[in-house]
């Protein structure tokens, strides 16, 4: 093991220290790469590369996409387009047996489509649906544990900001990321359907059913659903089509959902500024991590720590599925401690040469790879499945945000009881994960189709 | 959501004008934002159709080209100028408000006055941070502005970006102090 090395992994067990005593996880990294970078190339080198460091990172063009989506997804937040939708959902599904549920899950699934966060997902849909889930009699367990688990679709459903930042880090096309994402998204809609539609099958005093809606109502509620059906149709089916980038289209739904929050009567200036600042709290926390971490992947590839570890576990004579399985499992772990974002910031520099190497290098084609299937395959079906594992860490203790964010909404509910509801749907998305390891083809097929993969 | 907290004197002062400033940069994205929408209507609608083209729709896509101004040049890189400048100015806001996360877990039960030594320690972090990179990009404006460097197609000159960037990072200083104090009363107060 050479010095450097050893500096890189003591820099490792430093970061990790330093996480735990609470350090906010940005500057743990910005601390520990600085310093680091300075023992390794002196410090007449780093200063100079922090004269441009920083604005070089803050101005990548792919980077742009982020402020604008998450200030998409605040916008729709005020305006009060989670109502809209959640009336519609009921109107279509929710005289079914567990229907109100089933319409708590469609129209977070739908408010996924134009909000790339999962904690804004839950605490806005549950700000709406909980109070309705509750008229309707539902028990406490399954109404907060629908809601934490909808919460996930909204990263799962494109445009999702940790996918983003997976498709910055591993170099991959944010197209291809987002077109990959989409039919798992459906499949997990689907499945939470289905759990739920088991749950009140089991338990029928969970879920009570209500009569059909009248007419008026009927159709009311459904034309509410057309201007999320617009926005949707436009940025992602025009990023999809090809009409125009993710971030020319990032700013049009922007512009969209400013325009029907306006129309709506919902969005004051005094709303639009809330937005604002909310904005400015996610994505500034985002840049800053960002900057972390590449001062940390300076230090880290100076060091040679990610091939270190690529070679270790290439020579480990592990099965290439062992080791994928392995690598999803540490980031469940992981998950249980942090935030996606970060982990993925932290850990896929680390997972991703990893899975390259045992695949057989950037190149290999897919006959001899270790996947069976090419390396820029491989980087489309893993994002999508750490995409997923990550965002489990959301909904299970210690941890779990959105069951903190939903507890927080529903005060006479113990929390134990939303992790209880959340149970079922984490057996859901188990399950799910293991459909899309056994056939990628639900992964690659629709980025290929549109001409992406 | 905006939860802002509460200070008085002149900690009162600087937080709100980190706020302010925060808000300033979120004009900034949605400027960002108009004209990026401005470049996809303008590059759609706003070119009339080649001169040999005739009929009805033709003439209509003239008309129309006729209204709506063309698309804006150089929108890729005012786009990562514009960003680049909002992100720097929600790092002070995001000191402010304690919206950089951190894993609370490990030291739930830790008592307030160990929280309040961890906190003093990252504030430290940020101040430290903020203080150095507001000398190096200092350094950065000025080898910016002696080389003349600008945008491609606008020959926008990028010290001038550096120049609100310098400001956000002055303002991070200011929101690391506020909350070192903060903290530092925290650990006498868990001493006492």
């Amino acid at each position: 093991m050479t010095e450097a090395l050893m500096i890189g992994f003591a820099g490792l067990g430093i970061l990790i220290a330093l996480i735990a005593i609470r350090m906010p996880i940005a500057y743990a990294m910005i601390l520990v790469g600085g310093i680091g970078v300075t023992i390794l190339n002196g410090p007449a080198i780093f200063m100079n590369q922090l004269k441009t460091l920083a604005y070089g990172q803050f101005s990548i063009y792919d980077l742009a996409v982020l402020p604008m989506f998450i200030l998409m997804g605040n916008i729709a937040t005020k305006a009060g387009l989670s109502r809209d939708l959640f009336r519609a959902a009921n109107v279509w599904i929710g005289w079914m047996r567990g229907g109100t549920a089933m319409a708590a899950i469609a129209a977070c699934a739908g408010f996924g489509a134009v909000c790339g966060s999962s904690l804004a997902t839950a605490s806005t849909m549950g700000q709406v649906a909980l109070p309705e889930l509750r008229r309707a009699g539902y028990s406490g367990s399954l109404a907060t544990g629908t809601l934490a688990a909808g919460g996930v679709l909204g990263i799962l459903i494109p445009p999702s900001v940790v996918l983003i930042i997976y498709a910055i880090i591993v170099e991959a096309n944010i197209v291809t990321m987002f077109a990959a994402a989409m039919i798992p998204g459906l499949i997990a809609v689907i499945l939470f359907l289905i759990t739920i539609a088991v749950y009140v099958l089991i338990r029928p005093g969970a879920g009570p059913s209500h009569g059909a809606p009248e007419r008026r109502e009927f159709f009311w509620a459904t034309l509410g659903v057309v201007p999320v059906l617009i926005v949707f149709a436009l940025v992602i089916g025009g990023i999809y089509a090809g009409w125009f980038n993710p971030t020319p289209a990032a700013a049009i739904g922007v512009v969209l959902v400013w325009v029907y929050g306006l129309l709506r009567g919902r969005l004051g200036f005094r709303a639009m500024g809330e937005a604002l600042l909310d904005t400015a709290k996610t994505a500034g926390m985002i840049y800053l991590i960002l900057l972390g971490a590449e001062m940390l992947k300076i230090f880290m590839s100076r060091g040679g720590v990610p091939q270190a570890v690529a070679e270790w576990m290439a020579n480990s004579g592990l099965a290439p599925m062992t080791v994928l399985i392995l690598l999803l499992a540490a980031l469940i772990l992981l998950g249980c401690l942090m935030d996606s974002l970060s982990m993925i910031l932290l850990a896929i520099p680390f997972f991703w040469p990893v899975l390259v190497e045992i695949n057989g290098g950037d190149y290999v084609d897919a006959e001899s790879a270790g996947f069976g299937m090419t390396s820029e395959d491989l980087k489309i079906w893993f994002g999508v499945l750490a995409l997923i594992v990550v965002e489990l860490g959301l909904i299970t203790p210690p941890v779990g945000m959105n069951v903190f964010v939903i507890s927080a909404l529903a005060k006479d509910i113990p929390m134990i009881e939303t992790f209880k509801g959340v149970g079922p749907f984490f057996v859901a998305e188990l399950v799910r994960v293991a459909i899309l390891i056994a056939f990628p083809a639900l992964i690659l097929w629709l980025p290929r189709a549109l001409g992406y993969g | 959501m905006t939860d802002t907290p509460q200070y008085s004197g002149p900690a009162a002062i600087a937080a709100r004008i980190i706020t302010a400033w925060a808000l300033l940069g979120g004009i900034v994205l949605l400027a960002v934002v108009c004209m990026n929408t401005w470049t996809v209507i303008g590059a759609n609608f706003g070119i009339p159709p080649d001169a040999a083209e005739t009929g009805m729709i033709a003439d209509l896509r003239r008309w129309i080209a006729g209204i709506i101004p063309g698309p804006f040049p150089g929108d890729f890189e005012m786009t990562e100028v514009g960003i680049c400048i909002a992100a720097f100015s929600f790092l002070p806001y995001c000191q402010l408000t304690g919206a950089n996360v951190s894993a609370d877990i490990f030291t739930a039960r830790a008592s307030p006055r160990w929280i309040g030594f961890f906190q003093t320690l990252a504030s430290v972090v940020a101040l430290f941070f903020a203080a150095l990179l507001l000398w190096r990009m200092y350094a950065g404006l000025l080898d910016q502005k002696e080389y003349g460097y600008t945008t491609a197609i606008l020959q926008f000159p990028h010290w001038i970006a550096f120049v609100p960037i310098l400001v956000s990072l002055g303002l991070l200083a200011m929101a690391a102090v506020i909350s070192l104090c903060d903290s530092l009363r925290q650990l006498s107060r868990g001493s006492a």
